[in-house]
């Protein structure tokens, strides 16, 4: 495990924000410490949705369990954090 | 005796080159100093500058202003302007002698650069002058705000803003070193100013003197526009140096000059004076939004002097033009939620007249950044203030050192522009920030933004907290909201409510 600074770009929220999060955490994980800093302070939270990451631009979404680790996602890459249907 | 007229000896008095004996010329005006560019020496007797003036002549006006804008000042002291004033308008002039003060000595260094490596006999002439004008306006501005620390502390970073590493005094220091600071004689002509002073500070300042007498502030009227006067001179220097250049085949690298000094500036008035102008205000006081200003007194009186040199717009104008529909807004947001990183407390300004009112002026308003606000004003009625505070940081452009933020809501487009350089990564808030930085990499490339120094474990303890110590701001000096929130309490279903808040 080790921490791992990434940028969130959340959907709704006007600014990108600094989001230290864990090699270890899954995207689920990601996403919620991402929200964190983002819903019930700027942006209405969407009950009954999930919240999906994804590359900046990408048009896949990384799978929800996956670890950060796993992935090839650099330390301080942006990320977009996106309201889906659960 | 009969004295001459200035015109029959004024060529000849100012007429000082020489020819050098005991050193090669270029010893003696290297062109990293001039940024001649390569014009000879002798094509420069050709610059000839708009604004003739003499020492005498100099000395006697400025005296007049002086006296003026001082006994102003005497006259109004017990008066009650102050005291009586919207705590929106303290915050302006908070954020305006923060921001300047100590800049205007930084722009007497650069017209000193002018004064010594100017190639212009007439360049170094009116430099002189505008080297003294800027010492002025440094003295005035940091005087006129001492008289207040004693009433409100926070105008003590008048004094003390660009000694710290709070993040907007980074910001605006980053902009003025490369504009002025860090530039040879010539590059600092065409970026402070033609760029800066005569496309932006002037026409600011003179709608900055109009807003201080509409609000009663005849003090700070009189100041401003005593500085603006002396702005409009001295801002004269870089037209001809343009004509030269451009005369002389130079056309592109002037191009260049003006686009990345026009881009960076851009990003300063947006940030400080888009707020000023359409929330720190009073909605009372407001005569244009920041963006009918921008495009009646900036675009429009841009436009044409950059046209009548025979330069093209940048290549960014449309960009730019764009951005004034939303960017400082987003900036605005910014400053409100991380207030406790500001030497001023920001006037949230969004009660439902105020909305009305930006969404008159910016339609869409609502839908976009009033989403956000939703969430704001919900949480201050709500009792949840904490929620209205950040736990983390924003992004930083490397450029210009400002949260990277774009519209937010149903308008959503926020966008980093990464830029993989050397092994680094870096951060933009636009295409146009990126394209400065790939000018001249190497001249930017070292800088580090305060989230890359969190990064990088110089800020101790790596928390909020720790930030904002190594930002220099005391609890009594970190801003908050203007108003203590008051202006929530007009959303409140209730008016009974208003009392237990």
């Amino acid at each position: 495990m080790a921490l791992f600074p990434v940028i969130s770009n959340f959907q709704y929220d006007f600014v990108l924000q600094l989001v230290p999060v864990d090699t270890d955490n899954t995207m689920d994980e990601v996403a919620a410490a991402a929200a964190h800093h983002s819903v019930g302070r700027r942006v209405a939270a969407q009950p009954g949705k999930i919240v999906r990451v994804r590359r900046q631009g990408g048009a896949d979404f990384f799978p929800r369990a996956m670890r950060l680790g796993e992935t090839d996602i650099k330390p301080m890459e942006t990320l977009e954090f996106i309201f889906c249907e659960a | 005796m009969p004295m001459l007229e200035r015109a029959d000896w004024y060529d000849i008095a100012r007429d000082t080159n020489w020819t050098p004996k005991y050193v090669s010329q270029e010893a003696l005006f290297p062109d990293v100093m001039t940024g001649a560019q390569g014009v000879p020496m002798a094509q420069w007797q050709s610059y000839d500058e708009p604004y003739k003036t003499s020492y005498p002549e100099y000395v006697r006006v400025q005296r007049e202003k002086d006296a003026g804008a001082y006994s102003v000042k005497a006259a109004l002291e017990r008066s009650n302007i102050f005291a009586s004033a919207d705590p929106g308008w303290h915050s302006i002039l908070k954020a305006h002698y923060g921001s300047l003060a100590v800049g205007e000595y930084a722009a007497m260094s650069g017209e000193a650069r002018m004064v010594r490596f100017g190639q212009a006999p007439g360049m170094r002439n009116m430099a002189t002058f505008g080297m003294l004008d800027e010492n002025r306006h440094a003295q005035l501005q940091l005087y006129y705000p001492h008289d207040l620390v004693s009433k409100d502390r926070q105008f003590d970073w008048a004094q003390k803003a660009y000694h710290t590493n709070e993040w907007a005094a980074i910001a605006v220091r980053h902009t003025l070193d490369d504009l002025f600071m860090a530039r040879s004689a010539t590059e600092t002509a065409i970026m402070l100013t033609f760029a800066f002073e005569t496309g932006f500070t002037n026409m600011q300042f003179l709608g900055l003197a109009a807003d201080a007498a509409e609000t009663g502030d005849y003090t700070f009227a009189s100041l401003v526009s005593s500085i603006q006067t002396d702005e409009s001179r001295h801002a004269q220097i870089g037209g001809p140096a343009l004509e030269v250049l451009i005369a002389n085949g130079r056309k592109a690298e002037a191009q260049k000059l003006v686009d990345v000094a026009i881009a960076r500036t851009w990003r300063l008035f947006a940030i400080l004076t888009g707020p000023s102008m359409d929330y720190y205000t009073p909605i009372e006081h407001r005569k244009q939004s920041f963006k009918e200003f921008m495009q009646e007194w900036i675009v429009g009186q841009f436009e044409r002097s950059l046209i009548e040199l025979g330069l093209d717009l940048p290549w960014y104008w449309d960009k730019m033009i764009a951005e004034f529909e939303f960017q400082h807004h987003a900036y605005h947001l910014g400053l409100w939620f991380w207030r406790k990183t500001l030497w001023w407390n920001p006037a949230a300004a969004v009660t439902p007249e105020c909305r009305a009112w930006l969404e008159e002026k910016y339609p869409g308003w609502n839908d976009t950044f009033g989403k956000c606000w939703d969430v704001i004003t919900d949480n201050l009625l709500a009792g949840r203030e904490d929620l209205t505070h950040p736990e983390t940081l924003p992004v930083l452009c490397n450029m210009s050192q400002i949260p990277i933020c774009a519209i937010p809501g149903n308008g959503w487009n926020v966008k980093d522009y990464p830029l993989d350089y050397e092994g680094r990564t870096y951060h933009f808030n636009s295409e146009i920030d990126r394209w400065v930085f790939e000018q001249d990499p190497v001249r930017y490339r070292d800088h580090m933004s305060l989230v890359d120094r969190f990064l990088a474990g110089e800020i101790q303890p790596p928390t909020l907290a720790g930030a904002l110590a190594y930002m220099g701001l005391s609890p009594a000096e970190m801003g908050d909201d203007a108003h203590k929130y008051a202006w929530a309490d007009a959303f409140r279903p209730d008016p009974l409510a208003k009392s237990a808040a």
